[in-house]
């Protein structure tokens, strides 16, 4: 139990956080000075070139730019990432400084153990093998949602094996996470929308996990306070940005909070799901949220109960003291109410998905890892094939 | 019941008994395939004189090597678990839970994190057999 006498756990966080709007110029040198470091190779793709996005911050870094890797894709294997790191070992790089989404940091993470250790990144795959800290990474996140800045989990694709291999270790977490609001203002509704969305889950996740504790909890409430306040307004005005900014913050305490406590069921679903009719993860996640929610909800134990009160009272839908049972409902209902609000996709149908999609991915989802986790324990396949088809 | 000495082949034995005994093990189990490697590093403080190296191999609900080897044998199994002493002994009272124990660095694993998420009731399982046998810890003696 999260709050019991016999509590204890690690909360782990090492990651510095830079934040302001223009800090991926003004604030970047000096950032890798105080590292230490002075030849630095960045890590984008060309999406991100194309918007115009990393241009200014390279030109920034003048000739402590030693290099620039953006051969990556939408899903980054290991061949991109040991193709990285000969690259920036070539190049003599002392830093490796990502722009970009989860596929580049995460690609960045690779080439930070290679640089420091050698080898291939397929040498690597499993939980907490290095000892020791690996190549400085800075990161400079253009989208807000996956929290990967500060954690320290990579997911790389394997072609030989056909499948994503993990790669967990406390020593690859970024150093700094550079927030600047205006390099998200371009994202389009649906990204925003839908990033913003995977945050709200993390966080939400974060306090049904039962690896949930205080720490963790604390940055999960106040994300889903900001997210709720200010990604509605990121809807109505992308070019908000204050609101950008506080969403981007969001995410990032969503991401230390699900990085301690783990996610749960919605994640499960959300990998399945994504895996068999390729949903966008963000999407998924949104959609399936809610009915989760509700799922978790409806065996009535007292702390799923207590713990959705709570997050009733971030959404600003309850206050203390209020009946336990009816702020729960209200922070289920409100669920689905922001979707609605920010506009996202309401029906994983909309995304082409079918009922032999989600019979083919209730079977992924009771063996994905994240569902022992879930606060409310998943026994049947039949539980999660019933929670898919009200989301159809 | 009769109690064992921990990290002894009789206490191995002891141990696969209990899970080739339980046909909810076999249950669980049925998708599993390969070896697992347990390592105790070595602490003098606790009795524990030099590293333990252990293999455990289970095929579909079967458990097949159960032996105290050494580090080269470890080091061939499909999965590598390493940790300290003081965290296996945690880990085998139930005292700390595997999956938290890996994800806090308490203990090591090498090989594919996403089977061993993916079976991780078939992990638990074998850990909750092993709390059924009477072990007498090298620090308690
Ligand atoms: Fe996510």
């Amino acid at each position: 139990m999260a709050y019991d006498s016999d509590l204890s756990f690690v909360y782990f966080g090492p990651t510095k956080v830079v934040f302001g709007g223009g800090s991926s110029t003004s604030e970047l040198e000096s950032e890798i000075s105080s590292l230490g470091c002075s030849r630095a190779i960045v890590v984008t793709d060309q999406g991100i070139i194309k918007a115009g996005l990393s241009e200014n911050i390279i030109k920034t870094l003048g000739d402590k730019c030693v290099g620039v890797f953006s051969d990556v894709p939408q899903d980054t294997g290991i061949d991109v990432v040991n193709r990285g790191a000969a690259f920036a070992g070539e190049k003599g790089a002392d830093i490796v400084i990502s722009i970009g989404g989860g596929s580049v940091i995460d690609t960045a993470k690779g080439m930070c153990i290679l640089l420091t250790e050698g080898g291939s990144l397929a040498d690597y795959e499993g939980i907490q093998l290095l000892t020791r800290p690996q190549t400085p990474h800075i990161v400079i996140p253009t989208t807000a949602g996956t929290g990967s800045e500060v954690t320290w989990i990579a997911v790389i694709y394997d072609k030989e094996k056909g499948q994503k291999i993990l790669i967990v270790e406390s020593h690859n977490a970024p150093r700094v996470a550079i927030l600047d609001p205006q390099l998200t203002i371009g994202l389009p509704p649906l990204l925003t929308a839908s990033t913003g969305m995977d945050a709200m889950t993390h966080a939400i996740e974060a306090m049904t996990s039962i690896q949930r504790e205080p720490l963790s909890d604390a940055m999960a409430l106040h994300a889903i306070r900001l997210l709720s306040t200010w990604l509605p307004e990121c809807l109505k005005d992308g070019r908000d940005l204050k609101a950008r900014g506080q969403v981007q913050l969001a995410a990032t305490m969503a991401g230390w909070a699900f990085g301690n406590a783990l996610v749960g069921l919605v994640h499960a679903m959300a990998q399945s799901v994504g895996a068999v009719a390729r949903v966008p993860h963000g999407v998924a996640c949104g959609i399936l949220l809610p009915w989760c929610m509700d799922f978790n909800l409806s065996d009535g134990e007292p702390e799923t109960i207590a713990i959705y009160a709570t997050v009733a009272e971030a959404l600003g839908l309850s206050a203390r003291g209020d009946d336990p049972g009816s702020s729960a409902a209200a922070a289920v209902k409100g669920s689905f109410d922001l979707l609605e609000e920010i506009g996202h996709p309401m029906k994983l149908s909309e995304f082409g998905v079918t009922e032999e999609h989600i019979t083919e991915a209730a079977d992924l989802s009771m063996a994905d890892g994240a569902i022992i986790n879930n606060i409310r324990y998943v026994s049947e396949k039949d539980e999660v094939l019933d929670i898919y088809r009200r989301a159809l | 019941m009769e109690a064992y000495k921990a990290f002894t082949q009789e206490w191995m034995d002891a141990w696969k008994e209990k899970i080739a005994g339980s046909k909810e093990y076999r249950e669980i189990a049925k998708d599993w395939e390969g070896s697992v490697s347990i390592t105790v590093n070595a602490d003098p403080s606790k009795n524990i004189p030099q590293t333990v190296y252990m293999f455990t191999d289970y095929w579909h609900g079967d458990v097949n090597e159960f032996v105290i080897c050494d580090a080269a044998k470890a080091q061939s199994a499909k999965f590598i678990m390493t940790g300290d002493y003081a965290r296996w002994k945690q880990v085998a009272k139930k005292e700390l839970d595997a999956t938290k124990a890996l994800m806090q660095g308490k203990l090591k694993l090498k090989g594919d994190l996403t089977y061993v998420v993916r079976n991780i009731k078939t992990v638990n399982k074998v850990i909750d057999l092993l709390t059924e046998v009477d072990t007498i810890f090298p620090d308690d003696v």
